[in-house]
């Protein structure tokens, strides 16, 4: 048997321990699929794998079990997905033109959840459709509201949904629902003074808990969209951490352009004899240094009045390259 | 009278009203409802024909006219209080049947109860006339005819509905003759639309026994109800307000008075000086509204004092009906009633 | 027309201080006013407060005010010589035609006292004097209020004055005023009177007393406290069931407080 391993992988192909076997791997961005696009999904697996689906941890679907020369077919098995998932792709009926960028992850979203402040998986398919396909590594993950149900601190570019909230203070009777709830499920930034409600808007974290709960529409969402765009955590053997925040009440346009500077970015100073060609942003940012990289994410930039960059950025995370030991 | 306008003939209508009157209807707020991109209907002023939201129900009632969320009551300095200055403009407020029998229950607190008449709500009151809206259909949770708040043949200026792309109004305000007949297609009477049936029907119990006060239907609210107090606050019914001072000057003496929407459902409500509190459960605030709403309103002043606008249903964010408990309510006194005559 | 949230402004004639928390203003007052009606008491920055007419005299009302909340904090730190402002009365009061006659057994505790002040007095100074029993409780001596009015009435008609608790060595009677109530000699105890107005579980085991001896539940009368905010029937505070005690209390016949579920 004679298979490009490496074409393979970039095709959305697995490397399987078993020998002539791999498994499909299908984009879902943003986690959401209709019915319909599933049942074709399954009929993949059964036609042409053994019949088991895993469903990955960044929301994606491996099918398993598939022979090495039936790749073709299931490529053009795909297209009917790819097509209904709305994936850019360089050759039609030749399966996904890359698998190096991750699936997009999104939190359900406004569409469903009482506490997000955005369309999640909206916004996963509007990045994805300007950074895919492309064979290198970065993760991006999108979450409603600052509780962060997606995990988005684990990947590159976490996007993580505010509002900001209005006040009509003739609105309020000042039942202190809001300072409760945000004591209790926020982060306590708001205190009643002479019966109306005043906010800490540098504590403020944007996540609305307050509109939520005020019970008389003092309280509402702002009609712009806001973002706090986390940048560079990760997993992996050398240096697990979170990321950590960059921008504050970040606009759409300006997150989706620093994504796509990126890609620049790690072109101009990937380690040019990395394994497979492939190392992880936030370890080519060690090499660099933060300056550098900001400077190449931030071309052409325009952030709005509003946002606010954080001026250092510092992460932590053990480096078990320097030592394992427990404490 | 009865005219039919299209669109455009009833908006100059409005149009024109707007200079004699301000106007208070509902509005589609964009965006301001609990959840990101949803809406809220509530009250405000307009202007114009297009902002009235005459399809949906409004979340939040008319009521808020005739005692404001948060309003100022007097400003004082040391030695002298004002009252704030009002527009003295008529009113016209756009209000569906339930509401308008709800004016009634206002008017029987505000004016009637006690030797005083409430100073503050009588002065906004003279100035407001009201403009049925006609009800073509009822809402999911409504349950006026139950309630007998499902109909009203006088006590508005004139009513308003739209059908197949025209707008009904039967006119009781001769006044306005003029300006109605200037700007309709046709004169044709016709009596303001009310529904007949809705889909939640509701036994309220004729007689409510002091007994029901300690019967364990109330126990599940004890746990379901968080005591948010949106049920009495969007409740055109409910009239409870609490007063409270702010004070501009360090010394304490320049500032004002306010009224603030109050909840029996709401912490604090019952608290007395020194820390004590009458209901700390939540069941037994779910009772004392319950019991108001359905008997000891009626025992005083003879006559129910819910309207079955179902806003309370609608407005609950744990899924809580007041009418399902009106009926949960209606059982246990029949059943409490059975297991007497039984023991007898 | 008047605006009766509108509050008059009166002079603090004398202020009297039982204890570190319970002070009496006397309050300049012209008008019509009967024991156990109240009025709302103003204090800027802070709101009202709705307090009892603790006496009533030519010219004055009293009000006995304890330090329980904001608003009555603010009035001890810095209203003292200077002036209130108040509106009222407002409440029933009790009716002392009632009591004037036959024989009355009064029971109070603590700040309770206040709002049967003016009934005592009355009916101390009535022929009716020596058939007025009076049990007054208070949670400990140092709580002490009205002490020259107890003294004075010991010797008008029968008082039985006494603690919850005490430090060692007191003199006095140590007890809840429940302990007292079976203790109270009566003629004809069917046709006798009883007021009872303190705390609520202090109220309620009171009128359990009362009716054990064999008062009659019509002879029983209560002054309620509640929340009161407007005093006039229009902000829903004070209401129980279908009575607003701001206009149909705060003193009721136990017939009717009875069926009264908070």
């Amino acid at each position: 048997m004679d298979i490009n391993v490496k074409e393979l992988k970039k095709n959305a192909f697995r490397y399987s321990k078993v020998r002539g076997e791999t498994a499909s791997r299908i984009r879902i961005t943003g986690g959401k699929i209709n019915a319909k696009v599933m049942r074709q999904v399954a009929e993949i697996a059964e036609e042409y794998g053994d019949g088991t689906i895993f469903i990955t941890n960044r929301q994606g679907i491996e099918l398993l079990g598939i022979p090495m020369e039936k790749m073709g077919e299931v490529n053009e098995k795909l297209q009917p997905i790819i097509d209904a998932m709305g994936t850019n792709q360089e050759e039609r009926g030749k399966g996904y033109s890359a698998s190096g960028t991750r699936n997009i992850v999104a939190c359900p979203g406004e569409e469903l959840c009482p506490f997000a402040c955005y369309d999640t998986t909206a916004f996963a398919r509007k990045v994805e459709h300007e950074i895919f396909p492309n064979n290198r590594h970065v993760k991006v993950a999108f979450t409603g509201c600052s509780n962060d149900c997606a995990k988005v601190r684990m990947d590159d570019f976490g996007i993580i949904g505010m509002t900001e909230p209005q006040y009509d203070p003739d609105r309020c009777i000042g039942c202190g629902q809001c300072v409760k709830y945000c004591e209790k499920r926020s982060v306590g930034a708001l205190r009643l003074v002479n019966n109306k409600v005043v906010r800490d808007t540098d504590l403020c974290i944007g996540c609305g808990v307050c509109v939520t709960y005020c019970p008389t529409r003092a309280w509402t969402r702002s009609k712009e969209r806001y973002f706090r765009l986390t940048l560079l955590g990760r997993t992996g053997k050398k240096n697990p951490r979170l990321a950590e925040d960059f921008i504050r009440w970040a606009d759409e346009e300006s997150i989706t352009k620093i994504i796509k500077n990126a890609y620049a970015y790690v072109e101009e100073y990937i380690d040019p004899h990395a394994v497979e060609g492939k190392e992880h942003i936030g370890y080519i940012v060690d090499r660099t240094g933060f300056e550098e990289f900001y400077k190449w994410i931030m071309k052409d930039v325009q952030l709005p009045e509003k946002a606010e960059v954080s001026s250092h950025m510092y992460w932590g995370g053990k480096w078990y390259d320097r030592s394992n030991e427990l404490k | 009278m009865g005219f039919v306008f299209s669109r455009d003939g009833f908006a100059e209508v409005i149009r024109q009203l707007g200079s004699r009157y301000r106007i208070y209807a509902p509005v589609l707020k964009k965006g301001e409802g609990r959840f990101t991109d949803t809406d809220v209907v509530r009250y405000d002023y307009v202007k114009n024909f297009d902002e009235i939201e005459l399809e949906k129900r409004s979340d939040y009632s008319f009521k808020e006219i005739l005692l404001p969320v948060s309003g100022t009551l007097f400003y004082f300095t040391e030695d002298k209080v004002t009252e704030p200055e009002m527009d003295d403009r008529e009113i016209l407020v756009f209000v569906r049947s339930c509401d308008l029998h709800a004016v009634k229950r206002f008017d029987q607190i505000y004016l009637h109860n006690g030797q005083e008449r409430d100073w503050f709500y009588e002065r906004v009151r003279d100035r407001l006339k009201f403009v049925l809206i006609g009800c073509r259909e009822s809402f999911d949770d409504c349950f006026c005819v139950d309630m007998h708040t499902n109909e009203s043949t006088d006590g508005y200026v004139f009513s308003v509905e739209e059908a197949d792309g025209e707008i009904y109004s039967d006119l009781k305000e001769e006044g306005l003759r003029e300006l109605f007949s200037g700007n309709s297609v046709r004169e044709e009477d016709k009596a303001p639309a009310h529904v007949e049936t809705n889909k939640i029907f509701v036994s309220v119990p004729d007689e409510v026994p002091v007994s029901i006060c300690k019967d364990k239907v109330w126990d599940e609210y004890d746990s379901r109800c968080i005591g948010c107090g949106r049920c009495t606050l969007v409740c055109p019914t409910c009239t409870c307000f609490t007063m409270e001072d702010i004070y501009y000057s360090d010394n304490g003496k320049v500032g004002e008075r306010r009224r603030v929407h109050a909840s029996c459902m709401i912490d604090g409500y019952s608290n007395v000086a020194g820390g004590g509190e009458y209901r700390k459960k939540h069941g037994e605030r779910m009772r004392f509204k319950v019991l108001h709403k359905i008997s000891d309103f009626k025992k005083k002043f003879g006559y129910q004092m819910c309207v079955g606008c179902g806003r309370c249903d609608m407005v609950c964010p744990e899924y809580i009906s007041f009418s399902e408990c009106i009926n949960k309510v209606d059982r246990a006194i029949r059943s409490a009633e059975d297991g007497k005559e039984a023991q007898a | 027309m008047s605006n009766p949230y509108i509050p008059f402004a009166s002079k603090i004639l004398d202020v009297k201080k039982h204890t570190q928390k319970e002070y009496t203003f006397r309050m300049e007052y012209h008008g019509e006013v009967k024991p156990g009606q109240f009025f709302e008491v103003s204090v800027p920055k802070f709101g009202e407060a709705p307090i009892s007419v603790s006496g009533i005299g030519d010219g004055y009302v009293e009000l006995t005010i304890r330090r329980v909340g904001r608003v009555t904090n603010e009035v001890f730190e810095n209203y003292v010589g200077d002036s209130l402002l108040m509106r009222g009365p407002y409440g029933n009061g009790f009716d002392i035609s009632i009591f004037d006659h036959g024989e009355t057994l009064v029971v109070a505790g603590g700040t309770g006292v206040s709002p049967v002040r003016g009934v005592i007095e009355a009916l101390a100074a009535s022929p009716a004097a020596k058939d007025t029993h009076v049990i007054v409780g208070f949670r400990s001596p140092a709580d002490m209020l009205f002490r020259s009015d107890l003294e004075e009435w010991k010797d008008k008609l029968d008082l039985v004055l006494t603690v919850d608790g005490a430090p060692e060595g007191y003199a006095g009677n140590i007890g809840l005023v429940t302990k007292y109530i079976p203790q109270i000699q009566l003629r004809d105890v069917s046709a006798a009177k009883a007021i009872v107005v303190g705390p609520p579980p202090m109220m309620r085991f009171s009128i359990m007393g009362f009716l054990d001896m064999g008062f009659r539940e019509e002879n029983i009368w209560v002054s309620n406290e509640r929340k009161m905010c407007c005093g006039l029937g229009k902000c829903g505070h004070c209401r129980i069931g279908d009575k607003y005690v701001c206009l149909d209390g705060p003193v009721f016949n136990y017939t009717e407080s009875k069926n009264l579920i908070d």
